[in-house]
């Protein structure tokens, strides 16, 4: 680099240092900027909602019209999900892996809301077989999202997705909506919680780092 | 003896650098957040990105979200290019170093 001993190792350490810098913001910018956690508690508590909904018949004449309860409450928890996250995520970048991951859920919802409506209108539905294709929906997508994250805890709740899916169908309307509400508890209210903890940490550690 | 590279002088300024590695990450980064992840000022930030602009490696769009200003900076194309090719010649630079 330069005749001088000094000089030239000086610049050799400047230049690992950016080599260095090149490697630490890559990583920086690739760093969980994602928080999903209160995705999984907002539908959690939005399914809770539509099951009590349309299993009681005293709560009046709005709330008493029981075949609203699935599409009324899945739109409004679709409506606050968007609100909710352009509020939050507004500031944080994209990455291609966030991406791809949102794409699927969407798409996921999009195919579930056509798909139960459907069914819904015309009739076709019996309870076990309406609870099976909503838990293997959430199984495969929770499945996927899993792989591309790599995350153990998120293909546990794919595999109680799939369990609950053929249960429910093995299984009388009683034992079968049991099975759907423990899915539930621990795939979208624990697992949000547990989410939105860890997210917690991560930004207590970011900035720890950056202070 | 074969010629040593010259570093892209663009490039090489630690937060230009610096903020093109970011921007490799993610597909666009607001203003405030390139702020955060590299601890800089925002007229030191604001320069240095105005360099990497005017240098065509970094594309700007400005727009309002719920009636909020927010910038967003990608990284283009040349930037990639020219990020890839100073890493290549960084690398050659220390194994010539290594070998000396």
């Amino acid at each position: 680099m330069t005749g001088n001993p000094i000089n030239g190792e000086m610049e050799e350490l400047e230049l690992r240092d950016r080599l260095s810098l090149i490697e630490n913001m890559i990583a920086e910018g690739r760093r969980g900027t994602e928080s999903w956690g209160w995705v999984f508690l907002l539908w959690g508590v939005a399914y809770y909602v539509a099951i009590l909904w349309s299993s009681t018949s005293f709560l009046g004449p709005i709330w008493g019209r029981q075949y609203l309860a699935w599409p009324v409450t899945m739109t409004v928890a679709c409506v606050l999900t968007i609100v909710i996250g352009m509020r939050k995520e507004g500031r944080r970048p994209q990455t291609t892996i966030s991406r791809a991951i949102a794409a699927m859920w969407m798409a996921m919802g999009i195919s579930m809301f056509i798909l139960l409506l459907s069914l819904g209108i015309s009739g076709r539905v019996e309870q076990q077989v309406f609870i099976a294709i909503i838990a293997a929906m959430l199984g495969t997508t929770n499945a996927a999202s899993s792989f591309i994250l790599k995350w153990k805890m998120q293909l546990a709740c794919a595999v109680v997705w799939w369990a609950a899916a053929v249960i429910s169908l093995f299984s009388n309307v009683t034992q079968s909506s049991l099975v759907f509400l423990l899915a539930i508890f621990f795939c979208q209210i624990v697992f949000g919680i547990y989410g939105m903890m860890a997210e917690a940490r991560e930004r207590r550690l970011q900035g720890a780092s950056h202070a | 003896m074969p010629e040593l590279p010259e570093l892209n002088p663009v490039i090489h300024g630690k937060l230009r650098l610096a903020l093109l590695s970011l921007l490799t990450g993610v597909e666009e980064a607001e203003f405030t957040w390139l702020r955060v992840k590299t601890g800089s000022t925002d007229g030191n930030l604001g320069a240095q990105l105005l360099k990497l602009e005017e240098a065509g490696y970094v594309a700007v769009e400005k727009k309002f979200v719920q009636r909020k200003p927010q910038t967003l900076y990608r990284m283009t194309e040349s930037g990639r290019q020219a990020l890839t090719e100073y890493v290549q010649a960084l690398k050659q630079l220390l194994g010539g170093a290594i070998d000396a």
